[in-house]
Parts: C-alpha cells; structure tokens; sequence
C-alpha cells in the first residue's frame, strides 16, 4: 500500500451540519409598524415635517435629517403601482405555469414589495391603483405576509 | 458591565419577551451541510481509529513521528516514509479544566481538555482530546494516561471513537 494511496476502508470526507437559527426583530419602528398591520391591518408611515418626506414602511429616524420621528400617519388605502416582475420560477427552482407577479407598491414616499394577484399579467399597467388584501386577522402573526397580496382597486 | 459603563444603550430585550408574545419576530433556521475532504493520511487516521489504533506517520530523513499522520513532512517537505501504530497509551503535555460548554452552558464538573503525547510518536507530538475517570484537581502535566475506546461496533471513524483519556494508574 502506498503511503499516497487513499486507504480502502478510509473515509472520503467528514460530513457535518452547522444548524443556526436566528430571531429577527423589527425594531421600535417596525415593531409598531408591524404590530399596526396585525392588530389592526392597516399599513403606516412616519413623516418628517422637516423634510416633508413619508417613510412607508415607518422608520424611527429620517434619513435625510437623521432627526428622530415621532409623526405616525396612516398611509391612503390605495397605493401606485411603480413597478412589477412577472416570475416563472418558484422558490426551490421549479417552474410556474401561472406566473408569480411581484410589485413595488407606493405609498406615501416609500412602499412595499409584495404579491400582485387576481389581475391578468397583461392587464397591468405602471401607475395602477391597488389596495393590500390582509388576511383574516386570527390568521395575522406580525409579518409583511399578514398581507396576503395587493389586487387592483374596484 | 464596567466601572465606565454602567448600561448599554437602545431597547434590551428578555427570553419572556418573546415568549409571551410582547415582542415580534421572525424565526428563521438555516443548516450549513458541509463535507470536509479529510485526505490521504486522516483519511487512515480516521479509518484505523475505527479499529482501534491511533496511527502516525514517519519521516526516515528527520527520524520523527508525526501524530496524526500527513503524507509530507513538515521539517524537510519530503514524503513520509511509512505510516506506523502507535500505542492508545501517554502522557499529559498540557490541560485545561473547562466549567462552560461549547454552547457556553455552565457545568459544575469540568471538561478537561488536554494535549496528550502519544507513546510511539515523536516527544512532544501528541493530539489533543478529553480526561476522564479522574479528580480534575489531580490532573497534572506529565500524567500518564490510557485511552478508553468506545465498543467496536459503535465505532464510526472519528477521534470520538476514543471516549476520553484516563489516569493509567492511581493518582
């Protein structure tokens, strides 16, 4: 047996896990902003009057100024279609016959990323009114899912 | 906390935050699988630990043995000459008596880690594992120890195949 030789009983490789689990935490804007969305479902900013500028989603501290915010506004129930993605792929990789179609949102200064649903891809144009379809508030934990997706208005 | 700081700044948070619900979160957990290519000379090692051998490896130019064994020597960069067995039997080089876990629990009998020269190798070579079967006040370099093997048949082909190292003799 060479001494360069791969033992015939050796193992090839060890194998191993690193399990990491992680809890993230919205902070005491996003707490509130998420906590707005679960108990009461609806979606909220903060303005700051110095720079006349609405943050969606609420931040606690401007970032242009960097002053700290307390002006909590609730955003218009009908957002602006910026802009869409149409998506043939899931999560794992395989492929949709019926496309996911993902949507910035604006609403005040900001907006959201979320799910466009109950609309024909073709149909979507930029600058359409929509409106956040919240799911039944039992069912609401404190997440952007508790939005179940945005539809067009009307 | 020190002299100079006496809290930290921002919103500390406790575990009953969480699980009362006063707080939200999102939970999430990954798992890195990975495979680490153990090569030709761990390779051995790891295979001849499961038949209860500690293995080494020698250079006939520098007359060393190197445990755990390598293919190229590290003093003239030449290939080793042959892979050796050595004896499960050692001596203590270095210890340490260990009241926190890897996963930072708190334990009232220490682990001992410790550095045990192998008998068969070179002095001064040696692979570190664990003591056991011993009063951790009693350790001290240049103790002698033997190794307890796990069962044959439980035996995967890792350095846990050796359960720890214990006293040869009373201490």
């Amino acid at each position: 047996m060479s001494l360069l030789e791969r033992g015939p009983n050796a193992p090839q490789a060890w194998f191993g896990e690193l399990p990491v689990s992680n809890r993230y935490t919205y902070g005491l804007a996003g707490e509130r902003f998420f906590r707005t969305i679960k108990e009461e479902g609806r979606i909220t900013g903060t303005y700051c009057q110095k720079c006349d500028h609405t943050y969606v989603p609420a931040v606690q501290f401007c970032e242009k100024c960097l002053g700290e915010l307390s002006d909590w506004v609730d955003v218009d129930a009908v957002g602006e279609l910026h802009t869409f993605t149409l998506l043939y792929e899931a999560y794992g990789g395989a492929r949709l016959d019926k496309p996911e179609i993902v949507a910035f949102v604006v609403f005040g200064d900001g907006g959201l990323i979320h799910r466009l649903r109950e609309v024909d891809p073709d149909d979507i144009y930029f600058g359409m009114p929509v409106e956040a379809v919240f799911k039944p508030k039992e069912q609401r934990v404190g997440s952007i899912l508790d939005i179940a997706y945005f539809r067009l208005v009307g | 906390m020190t002299v100079k700081i006496k809290s930290f700044p921002g919103t500390s948070l406790s575990e009953e935050d969480f699980e009362q619900g006063k707080i939200l979160y999102n939970y999430d957990e990954l798992n890195g699988k990975f495979a680490w290519d153990n090569g030709i000379a761990i390779g051995r090692y790891l295979a001849s630990l499961k038949e209860g051998v500690i293995l080494g490896a020698r250079c006939t130019t520098c007359r060393k043995i190197v445990v755990p064994p390598r293919i190229v020597c590290e003093w003239c960069f030449r290939p080793m000459h042959e892979y050796v067995p050595l004896q499960d039997t050692g001596t203590v080089n270095t210890f340490s008596l260990c009241y926190v876990t890897w996963d930072m629990r708190r334990v009232k009998d220490p682990e001992i880690p410790a550095v045990i020269e192998i008998d068969g190798a070179s002095p001064l070579h040696g692979i570190m594992h664990l003591l056991g079967e011993v009063d951790p006040q009693k350790v001290h370099i240049g103790m002698r120890v033997n190794a307890v093997w796990r069962a044959a048949e439980d035996r995967s082909g890792a350095i846990t195949d050796i359960l720890y190292f214990k006293p040869l003799e009373e201490v």
